[in-house]
């Protein structure tokens, strides 16, 4: 690694970057687009989020006041947890435990820094990990592991038995750190009896050694006020994703990296419900004036991302989808799950609730919840079962009415890769355009940003998906 | 005898699987040692473990699967796809990592596609990554289910006896390739690692009591000639993803090195524990499969593995340590990182080795870096 590269811990300097970014926006519009020019290489990010209005603004304090709280938990008495992006973090909220959500630190890391987190990805396989390895753990991970950043107490996951390459980025950084680590793992079947007895069981086990940890019992009070928090935010959620379902539809594309970010980072806090209401202000807003949330107000084609997004520099994935009027109805890291969801009309059994009449209700319901996280819902057994990656996708894409589907995720996802083609073939015969995009969402060197515009560019020209110049459809 | 294990090491089908299934016996196959084989054996049928061997294409694994998949399924499904496995009556898929799990789906839709390939019984057989009372009994349901399916596609009764006799042999099994260690890692070295290697491959491809009847004599014969193959050669510990090719041994021992000791899954992990032959057939074998931990499946064990390699290496004498993983064996290769890390800490020489699944294309580049090893180990 470059001496320059280790010159400033890495938690500190994306919280620096993120807290003067957050406020940018605080003067007058002309401070504002001065101080534009100052920012050397996220500038468009920057400008991308706080375009949105108070939800963007709203966006950039909260990822502050969230990285501040991981640099500080320990001055200030808390415990810090590593965890992964499908654990759901209302638990550890509970507990006052601060969780550093290691693939959103990897994905701030890809969009505002110029190289990336190549370097970091690199220092992770110097240390021992295979570079085949996940990127999504590897970019920050690679950086704590150097000593860059707030050495964790202990570490949670739950991803063995659903993304096993996930899980053993956390095995290895538990065994490299020597730290304790707490794994939930899950059958392969989501709905049955038998899964949620072990999810019921595993989750109890989870609060104990939690307790074991904090060396505090689990404060019940605590638990129904995040969890109350829960209930608001699911309901805003749902909202939000019926919205989707208008042509055109009134959400801003970017708003689904909110909703995935927020819901991973600050679930069962106050700040995420600010965010979701502001977000749905905007949102309604367009609805009413019948305009896409594009900035141009147009929608040209729809589009279904059955993975995950490209979290390349500067958000150009976004931007770019902006800029073709493609509107970008979710993906694998956006659907939730809740009882009163869209999506999980007539499909009850493959939703939770969020209960607080006792303690056991409590309990389960998170357990529920945490096993019916994105990836963990529905790639936790074969592709073509019920309730599965198929049945999700069919169902997203008919819902949502998308004109195609695209799969982007990295070259360690183990388990897509070994189905991807399956479930593209399915949904081809089913008649829908499906794209595989061979890109790393977190590593631009495995195939340049350049090269998967031109691939979705020439996707949607041959299948007839779009035509003429970007920017002619526009309603707004 | 050992070129009659190094023939049936060689090939996938054998003269034993062909009488087997000349007099009208069953074949069941499977990938891994989480699934608890005497429940096939008991019901009367023969347990094959999945292997790769004689590949020398992936045009239909890479049709299925994506790119950059372990190419151990990739290869099963291959000789699936050939027709190469068309002895067997039925499969069961274990999650033993991601891309094995996926040969679940990827063998079904191949069997769309390439008429007779997929077994008529396929069945899928959770495990559980982690020790706790609750997942032992969910592992146990999941035999039941497991074995009751069995019952009903073929028509038959699995009883309880069965199930004690069979956990019998298995376990004398085990007792004879523990005897088969020993003449390994003593100070007189009678079997070669490849050689020991065919012995394993071998009895996961016949009927184990003609199984047990070949190894007891094997051994009794090598007991007897007691003629130690060790003399100026290094002993070395194999480590890592599943290994069933005894040309890849072959490569390490033609370059002055002699295989002792292993942790692999065809080797000291199937063979490590004895079921519990006082409790209950099913409980003690549920127990077994699932407490040992040797494989990085099992997510937060790293310390109870490395004790283990620990204690390999001190009671075989080991002078170097091979960690070894196939490509995209993402959970054996971040393991022997740290392996590494904490074995040359306690001075002992170790050599990361990133290898394909299947034929030895990379022969060269491997003899290359196990050469450089012996030079390090002097």
């Amino acid at each position: 690694m470059k001496q320059e590269t280790k010159e400033y811990q890495y938690d500190w300097i994306l919280w620096t970057i993120i807290e003067n970014a957050s406020v940018t926006h605080d003067g007058s519009v002309k401070e504002y687009e001065s101080l534009l020019t100052l920012i050397p290489h996220f500038r468009e990010a920057l400008d991308e989020i706080i375009r949105q209005g108070e939800a963007g603004i709203c966006l950039m304090k909260l990822m502050a006041r969230y990285l501040k709280r991981c640099l500080t938990a320990h001055d200030e008495g808390r415990k810090v947890a590593f965890t992964t992006f499908c654990f759901s973090t209302p638990v550890l909220y509970a507990f006052d435990v601060v969780p550093i959500v290691v693939e959103a630190m990897t994905v701030l890391g890809t969009f505002i820094f110029k190289r990336g987190t190549g370097e970091f990805l690199d220092y992770c396989s110097e240390v021992g990990f295979t570079e085949t390895s996940c990127s999504s753990q590897r970019g920050a991970l690679g950086a704590y592991l150097a000593g860059l950043g707030v050495r964790p107490d202990f570490i949670v996951c739950d991803s063995p038995g659903i993304c096993d390459t996930n899980a053993n980025s956390y095995a290895f950084a538990s065994a490299y750190l020597d730290i304790p680590f707490f794994q939930l793992n899950h059958p392969p079947t989501l709905a049955d009896e038998r899964a949620r007895r072990y999810h019921q069981a595993d989750f109890r086990c989870l609060v104990s050694f939690l307790e074991e940890q904090t060396k505090k019992t689990l404060d019940i009070d605590r638990l129904r006020e995040v969890l109350e928090e829960v209930r608001k935010q699911d309901e805003l959620i749902c909202e939000l994703t019926e919205f989707q379902r208008l042509t055109p539809s009134p959400v801003p594309n970017i708003f689904n990296l909110f909703l995935y970010s927020g819901t991973f980072l600050m679930s069962g806090t106050s700040d995420f419900t600010e965010l979701l209401e502001l977000m749905l202000e905007r949102v309604r807003e367009n609805a009413a004036r019948g305009v896409a949330g594009s900035r141009s107000g147009g929608e040209r084609v729809r589009g279904f991302f059955s993975y995950i997004d490209h979290y390349t520099t500067d958000l150009r994935f976004w931007r770019w989808l902006e800029s073709r009027e493609i509107a970008h109805l979710g993906c694998i890291l956006s659907s939730f799950w809740q009882e009163d969801a869209i999506y999980a009309a007539g499909r009850t059994e493959a939703a939770y609730a969020v209960r607080t009449d006792s303690v056991d209700a409590m309990i389960d319901s998170l357990a529920a919840q945490m096993s019916r996280m994105p990836m963990v819902k529905s790639i936790r057994g074969p592709y073509d079962a019920p309730h599965m990656w198929l049945d999700d996708t069919m169902l997203f894409t008919r819902l949502l009415k998308a004109d195609f589907v695209a799969y982007i995720g990295t070259m360690g996802c183990r388990n897509t890769w070994g189905m991807v083609k399956l479930l593209a073939r399915d949904l081809e015969r089913r008649g829908i355009p499906t794209l595989i995009l061979y890109a790393d969402a977190f590593d631009d060197r495995i195939q340049s940003w350049e090269a998967v515009t031109d691939r979705i560019g020439e996707f949607l020209h041959l299948r007839g998906l779009t035509s003429g110049e970007p920017g002619l459809v526009s309603s707004g | 005898m050992i070129d009659t294990f190094r023939t049936m090491a060689r090939t996938l089908n054998n003269p034993f699987v062909e009488k087997w299934k000349g007099s009208g016996g069953k074949v069941i196959g499977f990938p891994c040692t989480y699934l608890p084989e005497e429940i096939i054996h008991a019901a009367g049928m023969l347990p094959f473990r999945f292997r790769g061997v004689g590949t020398t294409s992936l045009s239909v694994g890479d049709t299925y699967f994506g790119p950059v998949i372990c190419s151990f399924p990739k290869c099963i499904l291959q000789l699936a796809g050939e027709g190469r496995y068309e002895f067997l009556d039925g499969a069961v898929i274990v999650p033993g990592c991601d891309s094995m799990r996926r040969l679940d789906e990827c063998w079904r839709k191949a069997g769309e596609d390439y008429q007779g390939s997929l077994p008529g019984y396929f069945h899928y057989f959770g495990v559980p990554h982690k020790v706790t009372d609750y997942s032992i009994s969910w592992f146990e349901e999941e035999t039941v289910i497991f074995k009751e399916s069995l019952e009903q596609y073929f028509d038959l009764t699995i009883t309880d006896d069965a199930v004690a006799e069979a956990i019998g042999l298995y376990n004398g099994i085990r007792r004879l390739l523990c005897r088969m260690d020993r003449l390994r890692t003593g100070d007189t070295v009678l079997l070669s690692g490849s050689d020991a290697l065919a012995v394993l491959v071998a009895g996961s491809a016949m009927p184990r009591g003609s199984y047990r009847e070949l190894l007891e004599g094997t051994l009794d014969s090598l007991e007897r000639e007691a003629r130690d193959i060790s003399e100026g050669r290094k002993r070395l510990m194999l480590v890592g993803s599943v290994n069933d090719d005894v040309g890849f041994m072959d490569v390490i021992e033609d370059s002055g090195g002699l295989i002792v000791a292993d942790t692999l899954c065809f080797g000291f992990r199937s063979y490590a524990d004895l079921v519990d032959e006082s409790d209950e057939p099913l409980k003690a074998l549920t127990r077994r499969y699932l407490q040992h931990s040797y494989c990085p499946r099992m997510f937060g064990y790293y310390k109870d593995r490395l004790q283990v390699l620990r204690r390999r290496i001190r009671e075989a004498r080991v002078d170097g340590v091979i960690l070894q993983n196939i490509r995209f064996c993402d959970l054996h290769g971040s393991e022997n990182g740290i392996f590494e890390r904490d074995l040359e800490a306690e001075g002992v020489p170790c050599m990361r080795i990133e290898r394909e699944y299947g034929p030895l294309v990379e022969t060269g580049r491997l003899k290359m870096r196990i050469d450089a090893f012996m030079e390090r180990l002097g």
